[in-house]
């Protein structure tokens, strides 16, 4: 009998599983592997090649590898061997010309490019025109410079070859220096918390959730009691009315509030026409920008407090608020009394529920304000999106945006998991009501 | 303190429930309100107490003019039907609310909800929750919370419907003796006459949103103004028979069975009469013979019970001392006591 209802239970919730597994915790899988790599646009999410570039070499030399090596490696060498002479031939230079140089100066190597142009001059089948002299010059070119190199051991035998006296730790720091692929790094993690500009934007997110937060709470319970005592006709207008935030496509919505605040805006002409100041409120001073970002998160989170708590509301029993009216208590005492604790449960549901998606929300600020003036309204949830996914430099950094979308994770799990405690899920989940 | 109710008319979106009543309770006086469910008790109550407001006539407390009072300026304890305990306060905090929300002190409150508690029997459930107590001590609970400020008035509505037979028995008796010791005026609605019969002083019965009786539960049994009362008052109730008059005389309208009745004499013969017989009235002893076949019997241990139906079909009961020599159907040939019978006009009036 057990385990029969067991099974059942398991068959009950098994597409809620597979959605469960598929849309919840392989992102999170996936965002917890990408937080430890260094991967962006310039590494690609699938492997790479070793390539020693100009840039790299600054940085090697800033990274206390011996400048002479470094500059070593920055220069070109010329070798007389069968390979150039192969790949001179593929180049279309004169057969003649090229047997003479085999037979000439076969296995000799030119550190200066002039030098050996100069020695190619001399022999008897050289071309006429400069122009072929030098496509045949640069088949014997041999650099490590730009050279690009498919596999690990590849780099490291051409770096010895070309430096058979450097260290062998320094040829490591170097191979390993030039790969271009993305490799598995804690650097993300080690940059987000040494850097200030993390800690502003904590900040800027736990003002902004909380803040938000209470707006919306305080709003949704106005809402919601108000329009209680008002005649139900009227409270069903006016409760449609503060719906409109939730059920707006939230583009529609933003550029509603654009045309609201931004200069030559409804609230631009009415302030201008008072002589109030009059500029762009959404990006014009950090006190306004802010506050159009709590409102205009505010006021769709308040429809969605509203409809909870309305529908509490209507649950309450009427002959509780005819028995406090008729033990003496007024209006207020009756909100304050009897109101509020019957609301509790969807109050602490709002406030669990919000924090987490407020937490996690960007579209409003990104469509808004965009994190402006400055940085002053970027959250922790838009920093990560610009990131991975929006960079203006063209380079997003996915590992990075990962490691910050995981931490957003990570703070989201741990409230969730104190705010079930809050509820006591667990009371709420108790024995199924019906036995199979 | 006395309660009066003027030209009371009450209408919910244009539907007159109750129209024009004048209803007078005396200072110290339990009242019932009794009637069938839908007669418009509730919402009498609740204009009392001023949760609905009159829509015409006024509501007196004393000589004060309480009509346009909100029901927070009215003083007026009520017991609503499902007790409406605050589920999220303790009992002591339920019973305190009515003193909490006008500011006593807290010894005040204290002792106050102490004192109540005591004198509905629920001193130890103090710390308690409702959703924690039985149905009984939620009805204390109403009571004392109703209590507690020494209301003027003291409405219940319906306060034993939702108790099971014996605590309702038990409380009708407590309500009784509380109202007694606090010698508060009261009004109790009702839809069960035992209650109302045996709580009250006098009892105003309701059909409709009219009063139709007003009078001490022992009047109004043996002397019932209407055909309605005298059905609704009674238990097992009384049995109605059909006919006509004929000869200073009550007939069936087959004619089988004759009743000499004392009011006929000024009735012209063939007016249609209804004659109201109640079952203790109808048994062994008495002036008219009646033969009939027991349909129905039981037992009620003390006493038992019959319906027996007369040969043109109509139904006469009987309540009478435990035996069991008559069963279902057996012929009997049983008495009935004509002084006792109620007559009653083609409209219901008592004749
Ligand atoms: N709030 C209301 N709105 C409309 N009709 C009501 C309302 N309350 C009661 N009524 C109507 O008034 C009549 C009397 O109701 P009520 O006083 O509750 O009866 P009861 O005697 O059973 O307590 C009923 O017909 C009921 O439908
Ligand atoms: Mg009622």
């Amino acid at each position: 009998m057990r385990t029969r209802s067991y099974m059942v239970g398991l068959a009950f919730m098994s597409p809620a599983l597979v959605v469960l597994i598929g849309f919840f915790f392989l992102p999170v899988v996936l965002t917890a592997v990408f937080a430890f790599t260094n991967m962006s646009t310039s590494t690609g999410i699938s492997g790479g090649s070793y390539v020693v570039t100009g840039n790299l070499l600054t940085a090697l030399k800033e990274n206390g590898v011996p400048v002479e090596i470094a500059d070593a490696l920055s220069k070109a060498s010329f070798v007389v061997d069968p390979e150039g002479i192969a790949k001179a031939r593929d180049a279309g230079t004169d057969p003649a010309f090229l047997a003479e140089i085999e037979q000439q100066l076969g296995g000799r190597t030119f550190t200066d490019e002039r030098l050996f142009e100069r020695e190619l001059k001399t022999l008897q089948h050289r071309p006429r025109s400069i122009r072929d002299l030098k496509l045949a010059v640069d088949q014997f070119e041999l650099s490590i410079l730009n050279s690009r190199f498919t596999s690990e051991s590849a780099a490291r035998q051409a770096i010895a070859t070309f430096l058979p006296s450097a260290p062998a730790d320094t040829v490591d720091q170097i191979v390993e220096a030039s790969y271009t692929g993305w490799t598995w790094t804690t650097a993300n993690f080690k940059q987000l918390f040494s850097t200030s500009d993390t800690w502003r934007i904590v900040l800027n997110t736990v003002f902004y959730v909380a803040v938000t937060l209470s707006f919306t709470v305080f709003v949704g319970l106005f809402l919601a009691v108000t329009t209680f005592y008002l005649p139900a006709g009227a409270a069903s207008a006016f409760s449609m009315l503060w719906l409109l935030p939730r059920i707006t496509p939230i583009v529609l919505y933003a550029v509603m509030w654009k045309w609201f605040t931004w200069e030559g805006g409804f609230l631009y002409t009415a302030a201008d026409a008072l002589g109030l100041p009059a500029f762009n409120y959404m990006k014009g001073s950090v006190p306004t920008a802010w506050t159009i970002v709590i409102m205009v998160n505010g006021f769709i989170g308040a429809a969605f407090a509203m409809i909870l708590f309305s529908s509490a509301l209507k649950a309450i029993p009427v002959q509780q608020l005819w028995a406090s009216e008729v033990d003496g208590a007024s209006r207020w005492q009756q909100i304050r009394y009897i109101i509020l604790p019957h609301l509790r449960w969807p109050i602490l549901f709002v406030t669990s529920y919000q924090t987490l998606s407020l937490l996690s929300s960007y579209q409003e600020i990104w469509l808004t304000t965009n994190g402006g003036p400055g940085r002053t309204t970027t959250v922790w949830a838009l920093e990560s999106f610009n990131t991975a996914l929006n960079s203006y430099t063209g380079n997003l950094q996915y590992g990075l945006g990962a490691a910050m979308a995981l931490i957003l994770v990570i703070v989201g799990v741990s409230l969730s998991i104190i705010y079930l405690r809050l509820f006591r899920f667990d009371e709420l989940l108790g024995r199924p009501k019906i036995e199979f | 303190m006395q309660i009066v109710l003027k030209d009371f008319t009450k209408t919910f979106d244009g539907n007159t429930v109750i129209d024009r009543m004048n209803l007078t309770v005396e200072d110290g006086e339990m009242l019932a309100l009794l009637g069938p469910s839908g007669c418009g008790k509730s919402t009498t109550l609740f204009a009392v107490c001023g949760i609905h407001r009159v829509n015409g006539g006024q509501i007196l407390f004393g000589d004060r003019d309480v009509s346009n009072l909100p029901s927070q300026q009215r003083n007026v304890g009520v017991v609503f039907q499902n007790y409406a305990l605050y589920p999220h306060m303790s009992v002591f905090e339920n019973i305190a609310f009515p003193l909490t929300v006008r500011k006593d002190s807290k010894a005040d409150v204290d002792r106050a909800v102490r004192d109540i508690a005591e004198l509905t029997h629920i001193s130890e459930l103090l710390e308690r929750r409702p959703g924690q107590l039985s149905g009984g001590q939620q009805q204390r609970v109403a009571l004392a919370r109703a209590l507690v400020r020494k209301p003027d008035v003291l409405l219940l509505d319906e306060p034993l419907a939702n108790l099971d037979a014996k605590l309702r028995l038990e409380m009708r008796s407590e309500i009784r003796r509380i109202q007694l010791e606090t010698g508060i005026t009261a009004i109790l609605v009702t839809h069960d006459q035992v209650e109302a019969m045996s709580m009250c002083e006098r009892i105003a019965i309701m059909k409709g949103g009219k009063i139709i009786q007003i009078d001490t539960p022992k009047d109004m049994y043996s002397n019932p103004r209407t055909s309605f009362v005298a059905g609704f008052l009674g238990n097992p109730p009384i049995s109605f028979l059909k006919g006509r008059a004929e000869a200073g005389g009550f007939v069936l309208d087959d004619g089988s069975l004759r009743l000499p009745l004392p009011v006929a004499s000024q009735i012209p013969d063939g007016t249609d009469l209804t004659v109201g017989i109640r079952p203790e009235h109808f048994g062994r002893a008495g002036d008219v013979p009646i033969s009939g076949k027991v349909i129905f019997a039981e037992t009620q241990g003390r006493e038992n019970l019959y319906d027996v139906a007369l040969p043109d079909g109509s139904v006469l009961r009987s309540v009478q001392p435990a035996q069991d020599d008559v069963r279902a159907g057996d012929s009997v040939s049983w008495k009935l006591e004509s002084a006792a019978a109620l007559v009653f006009a083609e409209d219901g009036r008592r004749l």
